[in-house]
C-alpha cells in the first residue's frame, strides 16, 4: 500500500519524461528546411532526449524502492538536467545513471545511520513551543527525532492527511474529538501499563471510547465560576441569589448587567445542567447514550425560560460574545463571568480584582456541571511508526518532568496525579475543585448535530424570538432526525 | 482553432523529414512513457486510488493519441501542460464530482484496502501464548536477536536467546558472561542495547518475528514481547475478514465490515464506497428543501445583486469624482486601501466597531440617539450591515476598473453632445455608461458570481445568524446558499459530511453557471447595441 504523495510524485516525474519526450522527436516543419546539418542537429538532440528519459526512468525506478527518496530524486533530476546542458550527449547518458544512483544511495544510508527514527507531533501555538524545547533533549538522550508542527485546523487536516499517509505520528487532541477519529480508524488504541493509576479517573475516562483508551491524557479544562471581588463579597450559592446581587448592583450603578455571558453553547452549559437539562443520557457505565436527546428535557427548557427572563428584565444582554464579556468583566462593568483556565492570563493582565468559586446551583439544589475537556496525545493508527509512537509516550512523556513543563507552559489542571497534587496556584487549584462536578464532554459522533442546532435554540431564547420551550423542541427534533438520517 | 492550426501546420510542410531514427527514438520514449503510466496506473488501481488512476489513463490515452497522428503535432508542444492542467486543475472537479457519489464523510475515510491492511496489522496473544521480557542486543550489520526472560522459570522462553528464523533453543550464537539480573552482557558478534538506544531500534525491531514461526516472539513494547498472532486474516475469495481469535467472519456491508448480527469489525474504520444518488435524494428529501430555501435563495439574490449594484456605482461615482481632481493620485490611492487590506481582518475590525455592547460605532450611537441599532440581533439590520461591510470592501475595485475605462472613452463624443445640447446627466447617460458597461459588463458578472459566493463576509461576520425560529435545519436570515450547506453538511450527526456538500456543491454550481450564462448573454446584447 503506498500513500497517494507517492502516487503523485512519480506522476509528476512521468510528466517531466514526456516534457524530454516532446522535445526529443523534433521533427516539426516550422524547422523544416531539410538540410544535412538540422537532421544532425535532431539526432543530437535526441540522443540527449533519451539520457534524460532513462535518467528519468532510473530515478523512478530507485524511488520504487524506496519512497522516502522522493525529495533527493527530484534533486537528482534536477542535477542531472544542469549537467545534461554542458555535457556531450553520450558521456551525458552514462554520467548521468551513475549520478542519479551515486547520490541516492549514500544519502539514504546517512539517513538511517544517523538520523533514527522521527515521530511527527500536531499542536497549536501553545503547546508546540514546549515540545520543541523537550525535541531537543530526545535527540541526545534517545536519538528520537521530533518533528513538532504547528497545524492550523488540525483535526479537519488530520482527516485528510493521515488516510494519505501525511499524518503526523502523535497529534495533540481534546478528547471531544475522539468519537469521529475512532470511528474513521484514524487513531491507534494505548496500553497504559500500571501507569494509569498515575491519570486522574476522569481523564482516563475520556480518552476511553467503546471501552477502549485511544489516547494518553496529561491536562483536563473545564469553566469555572468568577466574580468580581470589589463588588461581591462572598460568591452566590445559587443563580437566583446571584441575580439578586447584580440586580443590586445595577440599581447603584456599579454594573450594566448581572452577568456577561460568553457563548451559547459550551459557555452556557453550567447553567443549563443548573436547572437539571443534560445533553445525551448515560448508562450505567458513562458512555453517553444518543437516543437520548436532553435537549428539550424539563430542566433544560427551565434554564432557557431562566435565561429569556433576565434578557427580558433588562438583567443581561440578548447577544454573546466571548471577547465582549471578558471585556466586561475585566472593565469592572459586569461582576459575574463563566470563564476558562485559558482567560486566566488576559484576566491577571487586565488587573481586575477576580475571585474563583464553584458555579451557584439550581433552584432545586442540583449542581451546575461544567463540560470537563481532556487535552491529551492520540497516535495516528495509519503511522508507520504506532508501536514507537505509543511507546514514546508511556515511557518518555508520562512522568513528573515532561508532564511538570507541559503544565509549566500552559496551565491548565494536570491529568497527571503527582503534578496535580503539587499545583500551588490558587486559581487552578479553584479549576480543579470544580473539575469533579464536571461532566465528559460526549466525544459520540452525534456530538456534530448538537452544536449546530444548539446554538441558535439559545440565541433565539436570548433574542425573544421564540419561547424556550418552542425553541429548545425544535432543536431537540433536528437532533433526532439527524441522528436516524445516519 | 484546432483543426485550423493543424491544417496549417499540414500544409505548411515542405518536405517530411522524419529520420526512421528520429522516429524510432519517439516511439521507444513514448513507449517507456506508456510503460511508466500503466504501471502507475494499476498500482494506484489496486491501492484504491481509482479516479486518480483514471485520470491518469485518460491523459495517457490522449498523449499516445497527440504524439501518434501527425495532424495533432502541434498540439505535442502543450501536451505536458495540458497534462498537468488536467491533473492539477480538471481533477480535483472530477474528483469533487466522484465524492458527490460516495459516501466519504467522518467514519468513512478509508479505502477497502486501507482498513484490509490495517486490521491484517492487528494482533492478539493466543490463551496459550506467553509474554516474556526482552534484551535485545545489535550486531554492526544492523541484525538484532533478544534475550527473554519469562516469569515462568519452566517455560522454553525463558532464558533462552531468539534470533530471526530459527527456532527457539536452537540458536547457536554463543552467549556471554551474566549480569546480576541473568542477562547476558554480551552475544557473540552483538552488542547489548543500552535503555536509551531502545527507541531507536524499536522502530525495526517491531516489524521482526525473532524464534521462528511456530513459538516465536514479537516486540510488544520497551521490555516486552509476546508470541502474538495475526488476528484477523482477509479472503479475497469470499470478500471476508476472519477474527482468527472468534472465528466470527465480517463481510462488507455499506462501507462497514460488518458480521451476521450486523456488528461492527472491533476497532474499525468504515471505508468509502459509490452510494450512487445517495447524497442528491439526501438532500432533496431533507427537510432543508421545504421551508428556509426559498428563503435563502432570495436573500442570496438580493445580497449578490446589491452588492455589485452598490459598489459599480460608488466606484465609478468616485471614479468621475476623482477623474480631474488636484492630488487625485494620492486621494486614490488612499481609496484603494480597503481593496488591500485581507478581507478577513476587515470584516472582523467591522464586526468589533458594530458590536453592540463596546463596538466604537454603537456606543457613538448611543450617545448621540440613546439607542443603537441592533446589529447582530436584528435580521434587517444585520443584512444592512452585511451590505455596508461588502460595499467597503468592494467598490475600490471598480473605482480602479472605472478609472481605467474612462481613459478609453473617446473625448470627441462628448464635444458632439455638447453641440447636440446635451447636459452632463445625459451625457453620463447616454455615453459614458454604455460605453464604460463594454468593458466593465462582464466584471460585473464575475463580481456578481464571486459574491454569490462570498462565504467569508456571511459566516466572519455573524455566522448566517440571527437565526430564523422554527426553521427545520440550523438556518439564520444572512445564511446565503454556500453558508447554509454548509452547516448542513459539517453540522450533521455524521460529522463532516465530504459527500454530501460535493453533491451540494455540483448542484449550487449549476445554479450559478446558468445564471452566469445567462448573464454573458444579457452583456452581449450590450455589446451588440453600441453598433447600432
Amino acid at each position: 500500500m503506498k500513500s497517494k504523495k507517492f502516487y503523485l510524485m512519480l506522476v509528476l516525474v512521468l510528466f517531466g519524461a514526456l516534457f524530454l519526450v516532446a522535445c526529443g522527436g523534433s521533427d516539426e516543419p516550422e524547422e523544416t528546411t531539410t538540410t544535412s546539418e538540422t537532421t544532425a542537429e535532431e539526432a543530437v538532440v535526441d540522443t540527449e532526449a533519451t539520457a534524460e528519459a532513462e535518467a528519468a526512468m532510473a530515478e523512478e525506478e530507485a524511488m520504487n524502492a524506496e519512497a522516502t527518496a522522493d525529495a533527493e530524486a527530484a534533486m537528482a533530476e534536477e542535477d542531472a538536467m544542469n549537467a545534461e546542458a554542458t555535457a556531450d550527449a553520450e558521456a551525458a547518458m552514462a554520467e548521468e545513471e551513475a549520478m542519479a544512483e551515486a547520490t541516492e544511495e549514500p544519502m539514504e544510508e546517512d539517513a538511517a545511520a544517523t538520523d533514527g527514527p522521527t515521530l511527527t507531533i500536531w499542536a497549536d501555538e501553545t503547546r508546540a513551543p514546549v515540545l520543541e524545547t523537550l525535541a531537543e533533549q530526545f535527540k541526545a538522550d534517545y536519538g528520537i527525532t521530533l518533528v513538532i508542527e504547528q497545524v492550523a485546523e488540525r483535526y479537519e487536516q488530520f482527516n485528510i492527511a493521515a488516510p494519505a499517509g501525511e499524518g503526523p505520528d502523535i497529534m495533540l487532541a481534546a478528547h471531544d474529538r475522539l468519537g469521529g477519529f475512532v470511528e474513521s480508524g484514524l487513531v491507534a488504541p494505548i496500553d497504559l501499563g500500571a501507569k494509569v493509576d498515575n491519570f486522574t479517573p476522569e481523564s482516563v475516562q475520556g480518552f476511553t471510547y467503546n471501552s477502549e483508551l485511544y489516547g494518553m491524557p496529561y491536562a483536563t479544562e473545564n469553566l469555572a465560576f468568577f466574580y468580581n471581588k470589589d463588588l461581591i463579597d462572598t460568591p452566590p450559592a445559587t443563580w437566583d441569589e446571584m441575580v439578586e446581587m447584580g440586580q443590586a448592583l445595577m440599581e447603584s450603578g456599579d454594573a450594566t448587567q448581572v452577568i456577561a455571558l460568553t457563548g451559547t453553547t459550551y459557555d452556557i452549559f453550567p447553567l443549563n445542567t443548573g436547572f437539571g437539562g443534560y445533553i445525551f443520557g448515560q448508562d450505567a457505565d458513562g458512555n453517553y447514550d444518543p437516543t437520548d436527546v436532553g435537549l428539550d428535557s424539563e430542566g433544560f427548557i427551565a434554564s432557557g425560560d431562566f435565561l429569556q427572563g433576565l434578557v427580558a428584565d433588562g438583567l443581561i444582554s440578548n447577544t454573546t460574545d466571548w471577547d465582549t464579556a471578558h471585556v466586561l468583566f475585566e472593565q469592572g462593568d459586569v461582576p459575574f463571568l463563566m470563564a476558562g483556565p485559558w482567560a486566566l492570563n488576559r484576566l491577571r493582565d487586565s488587573g481586575v480584582n477576580y475571585g474563583i468559586a464553584t458555579f451557584p446551583t439550581g433552584p432545586n439544589g442540583e449542581v451546575s456541571a461544567p463540560f470537563l475537556g481532556v487535552q491529551g496525545f492520540v497516535v495516528n493508527a495509519l503511522s508507520e511508526n504506532v508501536l514507537l509512537a505509543q511507546t514514546f509516550l508511556t515511557e518518555l512523556v508520562a512522568n513528573d518532568d515532561i508532564m511538570q513543563a507541559l503544565f509549566d507552559a500552559d496551565p491548565r489542571p494536570s491529568a497527571w496525579i503527582p503534578v496535580l497534587e503539587k499545583i500551588d496556584d490558587p486559581d487552578i487549584a479553584a479549576f480543579g475543585e470544580v473539575a469533579p462536578s464536571a461532566s465528559l464532554m460526549p466525544s459520540i459522533p452525534a456530538m456534530s448535530a448538537v452544536w449546530g442546532t444548539w446554538d441558535p435554540a439559545i440565541a433565539l431564547i436570548l433574542q425573544e424570538q421564540e419561547t424556550a420551550e418552542a425553541a429548545l423542541t425544535n432543536a431537540a427534533t433536528q437532533i433526532r432526525d439527524a441522528i436516524a438520517e445516519q | 482553432m484546432t483543426t485550423s492550426v493543424s491544417e496549417q501546420a499540414q500544409t505548411g510542410r515542405s518536405t517530411p523529414t522524419a529520420t526512421i531514427t528520429g522516429m524510432l527514438l519517439r516511439l521507444i520514449l513514448l513507449g517507456v512513457f506508456d510503460i511508466g503510466a500503466v504501471w502507475l496506473i494499476t498500482g494506484m488501481f489496486f491501492d484504491g486510488y481509482w479516479p486518480l488512476a483514471a485520470m491518469l489513463a485518460f491523459i495517457t490515452i490522449a498523449v499516445n493519441i497527440i504524439f501518434l497522428r501527425e495532424g495533432m503535432y502541434p498540439l505535442r508542444w502543450m501536451a505536458v501542460g495540458l497534462s498537468l492542467l488536467l491533473l492539477i486543475s480538471v481533477y480535483p472537479i472530477f474528483y469533487t464530482v466522484y465524492l458527490a457519489f460516495t459516501n466519504y464523510s467522518d467514519g468513512y475515510l478509508l479505502t477497502k484496502q486501507q482498513v484490509i491492511d490495517q486490521k491484517e496489522g492487528d494482533v492478539y496473544l493466543p490463551e496459550t501464548g506467553q509474554a516474556v521480557a526482552y534484551t535485545a542486543y545489535r550486531s554492526p550489520d544492523g541484525n538484532y536477536v533478544l534475550w527473554l526472560q519469562s516469569e515462568n522459570p519452566d517455560s522454553p522462553l525463558n532464558n533462552v536467546l531468539a534470533e530471526p528464523d530459527v527456532d527457539i533453543g536452537e540458536s547457536t550464537i554463543e552467549v556471554g558472561d551474566f549480569d546480576e539480573n541473568g542477562i547476558p552482557n554480551s552475544v557473540a558478534g552483538y552488542e547489548r542495547i543500552p535503555t536509551a538506544g531502545m527507541f531507536v531500534a524499536l522502530s525495526e525491531l517491531d516489524k521482526i518475528l525473532f524464534g521462528g514461526t511456530e513459538q516465536g516472539v514479537q516486540v510488544r513494547g520497551i521490555n516486552e514481547a509476546s508470541q502474538v498472532q495475526q488476528r484477523f486474516v482477509y479472503d479475497p475469495g469470499t470478500d471476508t475478514i476472519t477474527d482468527q481469535q472468534t472465528g466470527i467472519a465480517y463481510a462488507p456491508v455499506n462501507g462497514q465490515f460488518v458480521d451476521e448480527e450486523g456488528n461492527k469489525l472491533p476497532q474499525s474504520g468504515g471505508f468509502i464506497i459509490t452510494v450512487g444518488l445517495d447524497n442528491f435524494s439526501r438532500f432533496f428529501g431533507s427537510s432543508a428543501i421545504g421551508g428556509p430555501l426559498f428563503q435563502v435563495i432570495v436573500w442570496n439574490f438580493a445580497f449578490a445583486f446589491l452588492t455589485v449594484l452598490m459598489t459599480f456605482f460608488l466606484g465609478l461615482f468616485t471614479a468621475l469624482l476623482f477623474n480631474d481632481l488636484p492630488g487625485k493620485k494620492i486621494i486614490r490611492s488612499l481609496l484603494i486601501v480597503p481593496y488591500t487590506i485581507p478581507s478577513l481582518v476587515t470584516i472582523l475590525v467591522w464586526k468589533g466597531m458594530l458590536n453592540e455592547q463596546i463596538g466604537v460605532f454603537s456606543n457613538v450611537l448611543q450617545d448621540i440617539f440613546g439607542s443603537s441599532p441592533p446589529f447582530f440581533t436584528n435580521p434587517t439590520w444585520t443584512r444592512f450591515a452585511i451590505l455596508t461591510i461588502n460595499l467597503w470592501l468592494g467598490y475600490p475595485y471598480f473605482m480602479l476598473v472605472c478609472s481605467g475605462a474612462l481613459q478609453g472613452i473617446p473625448q470627441d463624443i462628448y464635444s458632439a453632445a455638447d453641440v447636440d445640447g446635451a447636459n452632463a446627466f445625459t451625457k453620463f447617460r447616454k455615453l459614458t455608461l454604455p460605453l464604460l458597461l463594454v468593458a466593465v459588463g462582464p466584471l460585473l458578472v464575475a463580481s456578481f458570481t464571486f459574491n454569490f459566493n462570498n462565504f467569508n463576509v456571511i459566516y466572519l461576520f455573524n455566522k448566517g445568524g440571527p437565526p430564523i425560529p422554527g426553521a427545520d435545519t440550523p438556518v439564520g436570515y444572512t445564511d446565503i446558499l454556500i453558508s447554509y450547506v454548509y452547516k448542513l453538511a459539517f453540522g450533521g450527526a455524521r460529522g463532516s459530511d465530504y459527500g454530501l456538500a460535493s453533491a451540494i456543491t455540483i448542484i449550487i454550481f449549476v445554479v450559478v453557471m446558468v445564471i452566469t450564462l445567462l448573464q454573458f448573454r444579457y452583456t452581449n446584447m450590450w455589446e451588440a447595441g453600441e453598433d447600432v
